[in-house]
């Protein structure tokens, strides 16, 4: 009698985890069906290619600020210094492409970029600095760098001269198939190189990793570097595109960011999450803005809505996280 | 009155790919000092942790006292008097001693405020009887494996339980501490309480227990009484087969010295440390918990900073900053807190058996070669003796052993000249320790070096051509192996 009750129990035990393991791995995926269904019900432009198109392009520079953001991530740090990053990286690349041509230009706003994240980084090794200290330590750069921003454009807004060679890269396709490289690359990084496999380390448990003879304070610099070039990637996308830059671009995209990252699964304790998770997470939190625009919901209730769903995916991370303990 | 204080009854539990338990059936009478032993994956730790309700679903039936009891979680593990010293310590490492031992059940008054006054005394006062020298307020992240396993015990004990299980409480303990606890066992067992006791060092067994129950591949292999077996037969219900000797013998040559210490020193903890290692040569180190040993063999490997001193390797004088410049100039450190240094426990095996050596699973330095990967990892596997479903499996699903030997394979992997095992048989079975002590031969056969840190004293003295003593962050004595034993140690231990 006991005998089968425990069986029958068991069972029960095995679907409850069957479906909290789909719900685990793909709600993002759920929630982006739901969120197209309803409101191509609701709009008969939403479910267009032209719609579609403009979804793409409108991702391609948060998603390219999110791929820097994922190893950030990944090692288990944060930076929320990258939507000021956006900013100045907007401004000195579109003053240099005036004065210096457009590759010099290129090189030296990425350049800046990963000056500025390795500063970030190096702080944060030096003092060995957990997830707290990294939010609080790449608050202050991100201040530090806003106000250099206005030191330098003076505070207005910086126009482009014409269109030209520097116009190209934000125009048509251009950001989407810059955007897919360097998801690729990224995820190539990730998988196949001593560098991602330590990432990976680095979250998973830093005492354990340095006791491995490893030098993680290199690598905890190497990741936000990387991550400073990604944003001023993301800039010079952004800048092209519009053709000019203001000196406020990119605030608020260190959230929209980490959104991103956070929603598409890619574990805020570190270690764990891929560039799949964030892919899904962008194109998620796109189709949603999309939506909501359609649906002429404005940007107050809009952020209320974003808000809400980044809390919900931290706290569906903590909950998996505890519940690997209990089996 | 039932004869019994506890009954389980056809246990049997599954993890994915894994049997744990097949229809174990395990009584213990009330009062005994009953012993659980078996090969590192046997299911010994599972068998208990179902027990404290860590596991809740399985399948069997479980009696306390003759009446059939639900265990789902451990609350109702504690209502039911059960209490659980874990194997893999369970406490919170940004909390204070004091705060982990009365976590979840702080006492408060009536306006919801915390009398910390009274909970630090009593605490403090637990310690006290028990003889353990920690202070309450010490932060659980800030003390040595050692003495987080006398938290572990505190915590258990200041339960009032009526059953305590005892899951290798003294795999990190010195001899002085294991008297200490030995001690504590039997006033428990003389106010009724029933402990069961886990080790894989079989003469505690003997000391300690009544009755002594095999277990073998998740079942039972036989229950007898202490007092009418020998540690021969247990070792052959265990691993079935016989174990002649604990100790391997080595025929090997002793080369020109590898490694000179002179005058190293670290503020406070390391006092003026000079001793040199010869090629081919496995150095003990002995010493009471908290002499400086493991402090001695990071500093050496780079994890703490010197504060004066100097170390020569193969003759040239060299400074080792870091840990990577550890491992570049061929050192390795096995360290003894395998949850929190030598595994990322929620990463798979694979992952975690190559991360010291990348490069050699490397195209190049630049991609990783995962065919490469894999073939290191089964190698290792196989090498040690790892019982895993997988390479995939995540080291926290292992049995405490099979993740000490992933430890030990990891560093093995990265082939160092000179190799520091800080308790490196912790928690590991007679059968697997003697592939250990076969391995650390075959490594000093090849001109390696190895420093072995070991609480276990016949470990030690069987393993060692020579023993440092250390006694309070000093060298106090050092013996040549025709010189060795056991007292002469323990005094210079004393200091
Ligand atoms: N959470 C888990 N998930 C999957 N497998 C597990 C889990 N816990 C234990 N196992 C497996 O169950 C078996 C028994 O493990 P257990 O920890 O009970 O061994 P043990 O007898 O305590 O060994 P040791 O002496 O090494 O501590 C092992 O093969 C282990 O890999
Ligand atoms: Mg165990």
């Amino acid at each position: 009698m006991i005998k089968s009750e425990n069986i029958a129990g068991s069972m029960d035990r095995f679907f409850i985890s069957k479906i909290r393991y789909i719900f685990q791995n793909y709600a993002v995926a759920l929630v982006l069906i739901a969120i197209v269904i309803l409101v191509s019900l609701y709009s008969h432009s939403f479910l267009t290619i032209q719609n579609f198109d403009n979804i793409l392009k409108q991702i391609s520079v948060i998603g390219i600020l999110s791929c820097g953001m994922t190893l950030v991530i990944i090692s288990g740090g944060i930076d929320l210094s990258v939507g000021s990053i956006v900013s100045l990286a907007g401004v000195i690349v579109i003053n240099q492409v005036n004065t210096m041509g457009v590759l010099p230009a290129i090189i030296v706003t990425l350049g800046t970029g990963a000056l500025l994240g390795a500063i970030s980084g190096l702080i944060l090794a030096k003092i060995k600095g957990r997830l707290g200290e990294a939010f609080i330590i790449t608050f202050g750069m991100m201040s530090v760098i806003a106000s250099l921003t206005m030191i330098y454009s003076g505070g207005i807004f910086q126009q482009g001269s014409g269109t030209g060679l520097f116009g190209k890269i934000g125009l048509g396709v251009a950001p989407v198939i810059i955007f897919i490289v360097i998801i690729v690359i990224t995820q190539f990084l990730l998988t196949n190189t001593p560098l991602g496999r330590v990432i990976y380390f680095l979250g998973g448990n830093i005492e354990a990793t340095s006791m491995s003879g490893i030098n993680v304070s290199f690598y905890r610099v190497m990741v936000f570097t990387l991550n400073g070039i990604t944003a001023a990637a993301a800039a010079i996308v952004l800048t092209s595109r519009v053709g000019a830059a203001s000196p406020a671009a990119g605030t608020g995209y260190e959230l929209d960011a980490i959104a991103a990252v956070v929603v598409g699964g890619v574990s805020l304790s570190g270690g764990r999450g891929s560039m799949i998770n964030t892919v899904l997470g962008v194109v998620v939190m796109g189709v949603l803005g999309n939506a909501l625009n359609i649906m002429n919901i404005s940007s107050y209730p809009q952020n209320i809505i974003k808000g809400i769903i980044i809390i919900l995916a931290v706290g569906i991370d903590i909950w998996n996280k505890n519940r690997q303990w209990k089996v | 009155m039932h004869e019994f204080a506890l009954e389980m009854m056809d246990i049997t539990k599954v993890f994915p790919g894994v049997k744990a338990l097949d229809k174990v059936n395990f009584n213990v009478k009330k009062g005994e000092v009953h012993a659980l032993v078996g090969e590192n994956g046997a299911g010994k730790s599972t068998l208990m942790k179902i027990l404290d309700g860590v596991y809740s679903s399985y399948d069997g039936e479980i009696r306390i006292n003759g009446e059939k009891v639900l265990l789902r979680d451990t609350n109702d593990a504690k209502k039911n008097g059960i209490s659980l010293i874990f194997q893999e310590f369970n406490l919170i490492p940004s909390l204070s001693v004091a705060e982990n031992i009365y976590l979840g059940r702080l006492e408060s008054n009536k306006l919801g405020v915390l009398n910390w006054k009274r909970i630090k005394e009593s605490a403090a006062d637990l310690f006290q009887a028990l003889g353990f020298n920690i202070s309450a307020d010490a932060i659980v992240e800030n003390l040595s494996i050692a003495e987080k396993q006398m938290v572990e015990i505190a915590k258990a004990l200041s339960i009032n339980a009526r059953i305590i299980i005892m899951d290798e409480p003294t795999a990190a303990l010195t001899q002085s501490e294991i008297l200490k606890l030995f001690k504590i066992i039997r006033e428990l067992k003389c106010k009724g309480v029933t402990i069961i006791y886990i080790s894989h060092r079989l003469e505690e067994i003997f000391e300690i227990t009544d009755t002594t129950t095999v277990l073998r591949d998740g079942q039972i292999i036989d229950t007898v009484k202490t007092c009418n077996t020998s540690k021969a037969e247990i070792i052959e219900k265990m691993v079935g087969r016989s174990i002649d000797r604990e100790f391997p013998v080595c025929q090997k040559e002793i080369g020109e010295t590898i490694l000179e210490v002179k005058d190293l020193i670290r503020k406070d903890v390391l006092k003026e440390i000079n001793f040199n290692l010869r090629a081919g040569e496995i150095l003990g180190i002995s010493g009471l918990v908290g002499s400086g040993r493991t402090e001695l063999a990071r500093t050496i490997f780079g994890a703490d900073a010197v504060d004066s001193g100097e170390l020569k390797i193969k003759n040239k004088v060299v400074r080792i900053y870091s840990t990577l410049q550890g491992k570049k100039n061929s050192v390795a450190l096995v360290p003894e807190d395998r949850k929190d240094q030598g595994l990322v426990v929620n990463f798979s095996v694979l992952l975690n058996m190559t991360i010291c050596n990348l490069k050699k699973v490397t195209f190049k330095n630049l991609i990783l070669n995962k065919r490469k990967e894999k073939l290191v990892c089964g190698e290792y596997i196989k090498k040690l003796g790892v019982k895993t479903p997988s390479m995939q499996q995540k080291c926290i699903n292992l049995s405490g052993g099979n993740q000490q030997k992933i430890v030990l394979a990891k560093w093995l992997f990265a082939d160092a000249d000179i190799l520091i095992l800080d308790e490196p048989t912790r928690g590991i079975d007679v059968g697997a320790k003697f592939e250990i002590y076969l391995l650390m031969h075959e490594m000093v056969k090849t001109g390696k070096s190895i420093i072995m840190i070991s609480s276990e004293l016949p470990e030690v003295i069987g393993m060692s051509d020579r023993i440092l003593v250390m006694s309070e962050g000093k060298v106090k004595g050092c013996f040549e192996k025709k010189d060795i034993n056991p007292e002469l140690i323990m005094k210079a231990a004393i200091g």
